[in-house]
């Protein structure tokens, strides 16, 4: 029976194929688009998993509350803190690791002696805890060599680049930023990409030195520390015992009261208040965002189905009735019909995995992560897919079964089922609703993309073009020789200016500190501080609104800061600051200018209070702006003059205009996502539509030929059937409205600089989905109207 | 087309082939004060009234009347696609005035076979499928469903057509496929509205002669609704019906 029932559905697909084209159509389309976004959700949330014990491990994190009510949050801790809670929280802590990131310069020779590899990479020193805590997969070795500080363990993929063969990397030697020699003691296997801490190169934390070792008031976000919670110990209790700990250590005041938070790992790379090493975050708003668009989509597709469906049932109704006389039961006409959809919903599956599989690299890129559609390797995949085939069959199938299958036989065979039966109001009260999301949708991109285009043409306050930025080695060596190399810069033919600085103006890079004004107390927020050169202002294009630029010295110091620090600071003429003395970590000096306010991090951060001092610096960059007609040529000698003067080192450069752009690189997915599924959605709708009106068309072919007998025109049959679709469609934007209005300023709400939502995307959006409609709706209704009046009336 | 040999070769041997003497026949289908109406704002427009009869099994009853006088709403009710507003309905002594879709669709399988002025083969569906589908529904096995309907097809001679479509068939072909199929299931009676209706005379003429067959060698019930008096002599019972009411009821020579 069901492989007859399969025939006859095959036959029945094969008849009406115009309608199983678009139903098709819709539905691959619509599938695929809830694969891609099912892998992508299922890549993401499968971060930091399958670890023994996974959920007991946390990290402790850092947060500071501001007498203004402002909350500041890090991913590291002070560096003290992993010995002090090892020892007060051991009734609680399994273990605690401190882990360090760092990067530095890898040199390998070969057996020789000769220079093998040198390069840059990402290091971490770990406490061999921290593999207690963290079961990886050991190659060889073990981690308690890690003990030993001049050991080092590497990952397959480290061995194998280095040494040629990981088999091959135990007891060899590495030298790492010139300063010492480590031995490999360790291989793990590689940790896969999904982990939001990626060892690659482990040193020993014992071999780790900084100044900051016992000082509870510099927290960086690269020292991190993890710990595993005992057994049976809820992570509540630990509260008391926290605030005694803080009550203990932190003794200095300081502008922000500190704090800590124990973060669970699963929630490491979805929190976006902190970061994590591999700085990738997906906060789960966003993926839930992306499951709701998901099952929108398939829900419009699901809707072209039913409503073809219904509209196709008057024409089965026959076979229903003579099926019905013949013996037939209706729930077996019910699983004829469900077979049918099952069919279609089937090859659309095939169709929707071959359309995953071409747009899968695009999504690639777009994500920039490995995301794979192997249902080998993903068995969950297989089943999302035959999950995705039952809800979608039962969603689009059911009704119109129930409709079809419950025909009466008598008016069936008569020929008497009218088009109404399968509820035209229902087909119409679907449309609405398929339109409300595709209305929906159309607004948030406009609005989405309106937005980016503020944000890409928001005056920055600095010219952040064509501006290379090239780092500098800084070690007590190679500072001697930054003057030379500064003034041969300066003499390539292509470069317009060149200023040596710890950070853009504007960067992810910040550090902030307390001071204290004109010789009263610490004031009660941070100052972002930046070390520049007197080229600073020169070459980002920043403008001066009181006092004067930085002087070129090595014995004095002085500030620049800018107009919100004044204005924090209640202070409503710039001049009346020059001269005034800040105290910053011991240190005096007096403002000597005062610059206008530049955006210095994301439009989603207000300016913060800025300050530029000129002594003791640490230049970590070369700004390089560049005559952007002979920016590729120029970039070349500049690197070439780099390795010249560094030759101990490796070049790296990037472009400020690009790490900008980065900021807003989860809106650019957004914009994207939302531009690619907003024209799809509208692509599934009107396609429906236009199945639909092919019906309606066809149904009323007599009425049509009837009312052109008596003499109607054309233009005014056309008007006639594409009447009730415009309507629809009218409603639907009335519907959309509200919705959209909620959804968009709730996501703007989270730029510190936006747009006012005006009237004008949603007109639009209404004058889109409505000049489509007509045009969709009159190409069929116009052919409808022409048609030839003698053969529709001869008929019966 | 013309000319084509009908020859019948199987019979029921339960079944006594004689028309001739219905008195002695079983009683098969007893009407009792049959109504039908539809009210509409109030007024009651009367289909049928009080319409009693008796069809006896192996009888061949043609009913007949002007249009709009009722005829296909009774064949309705004999075939329970409709419900009467008012009698009693008996099938081989059970009443089934209103029965439930499971024991109605029981009765289809095994005793009512229909027939339709327009044919109403399922276009998906080969001529092999379209006379195979009552006997899946009946769920008869697959051997016997092949051997009944190459007996089918043969009788009909349309063993060439099996596996065409039904609109590549001529009308007379296509209602051919019709009655076969009806005859699949080996129903008691079959209720034929119109059989030959859209057909020329001389396919017409194959289909009302295969009737005849049918009642006398296989001893088959048959009750056809007809506008032609012509048809209605091939039966050997007439109801003449006029606005609702049975006006007559003759036996034919």
């Amino acid at each position: 029976m069901f492989k007859l029932n399969l025939k006859i559905a095959w036959r029945n697909l094969w008849k009406n194929k115009g309608y199983t084209f678009i139903n098709i159509l819709g539905l691959s389309i619509g599938m695929a688009s809830c694969i891609l976004i099912f892998i992508f959700i299922r890549y993401q949330m499968s971060f930091d998993e399958g670890f023994k014990n996974e959920d007991r491990i946390y990290r402790v994190v850092s947060s500071w509350d501001y007498n203004d009510g402002n909350q500041f949050f890090s991913q590291g801790v002070p560096l003290p803190l992993t010995p002090a809670m090892r020892n007060d929280f051991s009734p609680y802590i399994e273990k605690i690791a401190a882990i360090q990131n760092d990067a530095g310069l890898i040199k390998i020779n070969d057996a020789a002696g000769k220079e093998k590899i040198k390069t840059i990479e990402n290091v971490f020193y770990v406490e061999p805890d921290f593999f207690e805590i963290f079961d990886y997969n050991w190659l060889s070795g073990n981690y308690s060599s890690l003990a030993n500080p001049s050991h080092v363990v590497l990952s397959k993929e480290m061995a194998t680049r280095f040494f040629g063969d990981w088999k091959n990397a135990l007891g060899k030697s590495l030298n790492f930023d010139g300063k010492m020699n480590y031995t490999v003691s360790g291989v793990i296997d590689d940790i896969a990409e999904n982990n939001s801490v990626q060892l690659k190169i482990m040193l020993p934390y014992k071999a780790f030195k900084d100044r900051n070792m016992a000082n509870w008031g510099s927290v960086g976000s690269n020292s991190e520390s993890y710990f595993k919670l005992k057994p049976n110990v809820n992570i509540e209790t630990l509260n008391g015992p926290l605030k005694a700990f803080i009550k203990k250590y932190y003794v200095e005041d300081a502008p922000g009261k500190e704090g800590h938070l124990f973060q669970p790992l699963s929630d490491i790379h979805y929190n976006g208040k902190f970061g994590n090493f591999s700085g990738r975050i997906m906060p789960k708003k966003q993926l839930y965002g992306l499951a709701v668009i998901g099952f929108f989509l398939m829900i419009t597709a699901s809707i072209n189905f039913i409503n073809l469906a219904t509209a196709q049932a008057v024409s089965r109704s026959k076979e229903v009735g003579v099926r019905k006389v013949m013996g037939g039961l209706r729930s077996q006409l019910l699983v004829q019909f469900l077979t049918e959809t099952l069919t279609i919903v089937f090859i659309s599956l095939l169709i929707g995995s071959i359309l995953t599989e071409i747009a899968l690299p695009g999504m690639q890129n777009l994500f920039n992560s490995k995301i794979s559609f192997s249902i080998f390797q993903h068995p969950i995949i297989l089943v999302f897919m035959l999950l995705l085939v039952v809800f979608v069959s039962l969603l689009a199938g059911f009704y119109p079964a129930i409709i079809m299958s419950g025909f009466n036989p008598a008016l069936a065979i008569k020929n008497k089922i009218s088009a109404n039966t399968g509820g035209l109001g229902l087909r119409k009260i679907l449309v609405v609703v398929q339109f409300a999301i595709t209305v929906t949708l159309i607004i948030g991109t406009l609005v989405i993309l309106q937005q980016m285009k503020y944000v890409r043409e928001q005056p920055l306050g600095f010219n952040p073009s064509a501006i290379a930025m090239v780092d500098l080695p800084n070690d007590s060596l190679t500072t001697q020789r930054f003057a030379t190399f500064k003034t041969q810069l300066k003499q390539i033919p292509g470069v317009e200016g060149v200023s040596f600085c710890r950070t853009a103006p504007s960067s992810q890079n910040n550090n902030g500190n307390s001071f204290s004004y004109n010789g009263g107390k610490d004031v009660d927020f941070q100052v972002n501080t930046k070390n520049a050169d007197e080229d600073y202002l020169k070459t980002f294009d920043l403008k001066l609104v009181a006092g004067r630029n930085l002087v070129k010295s090595d014995t004095t110091n002085e500030y620049m800061v800018n107009e919100t620090l004044l204005r924090k600071l209640n202070i409503r003429n710039p001049n009346e600051a020059i001269g005034k003395m800040i105290s910053m970590g011991g240190m005096k000096a007096p403002i000597v200018g005062v610059i206008q306010d530049f955006k210095n991090k994301s439009l989603h951060e207000a300016i913060d209070p800025i300050l530029i001092g000129s002594l003791k610096p640490r230049f970590f960059y070369a700004a390089i702006k560049l005559n952007s007609k002979q920016l590729l040529g120029t970039m070349k000698t500049v690197k070439k003059i780099w390795e010249v003067t560094f030759p101990e080192s490796v070049y790296n450069e990037s472009f400020l205009d690009d790490e900008i752009n980065n900021y807003y690189q989860g809106e650019k997915i957004m914009g994207t996502l939302f531009k690619v599924f907003a024209i799809v959605i509208i692509f599934i709708s009107f396609i429906g539509l236009f199945g639909l009106i092919s019906f309606v068309a066809t149904q009323r072919t007599k009425e049509v030929a009837i009312r052109k007998v008596l003499g109607a025109s054309t233009i005014e049959l056309v008007k006639m059937l594409n009447g009730s679709f415009l309507l629809m469609v009218f409603i639907a934007n009335l519907v959309a409205w509200p919705l959209a209005y909620l959804f968009v300023s709730k996501w703007l709400e989270g730029f510190a600089y936006r747009i006012n939502i005006s009237i004008w995307p949603f007109i639009l959006a209404m004058a889109i989905s409505m000049i489509i409609t007509l045009v969709t709706v009159s190409i069929r209704s116009y052919k409808a109207a022409k048609a030839n009046t003698v053969d529709a009336l001869k008929y019966e | 087309m013309v000319g084509r040999q009908i020859v019948l070769r199987f019979k029921r041997p339960n079944l006594q082939p004689s028309a001739f003497l219905p008195s002695t026949l079983k009683k098969m289908i007893e009407l009792k004060n049959i109504e039908k109406y539809y009210a509409n704002k109030g007024i009651k427009h009367y289909v049928l009234r009080h319409v009693t009869t008796t069809i006896k099994q192996g009888e061949f009853v043609s009913i007949m009347g002007p249009s709009g006088a009722g005829k296909s709403t009774l064949l309705n009710i004999l075939g329970m696609l409709e419900e009467p507003t008012y009698g009693t309905y008996e099938f081989f002594g059970e009443d089934v005035t209103t029965l439930n879709e499971r024991k109605r669709i029981e009765l289809y399988r095994n005793h009512i076979g229909f027939v339709f002025q327009a044919y109403h083969l399922i276009d998906e569906m080969t001529v092999y499928e379209n006379i195979e589908a009552p006997l899946l529904y009946k769920k008869v096995g697959s051997s016997e469903r092949a051997s009944r309907i190459a007996n089918l097809l043969d009788r009909f001679n349309i063993v060439a057509k099996k596996d065409l479509f039904p609109n590549q068939l001529s009308g007379g072909q296509q209602q051919l496929v019709g009655i076969a199929r009806a005859l699949a299931a080996q129903p008691s009676v079959i209720l034929a509205d119109e059989p030959t209706g859209n057909l020329q005379s001389t396919q017409a003429e194959e289909i009302m002669q295969l009737f005849k067959k049918l009642n006398q060698e296989d001893g088959i019930t048959i009750i056809q609704v007809t506008h032609s008096e012509k048809n209605a002599e091939y039966g050997n019972r007439i109801l003449h019906i006029a606005d609702g009411v049975v006006k007559e009821d003759v036996l034919v020579r």
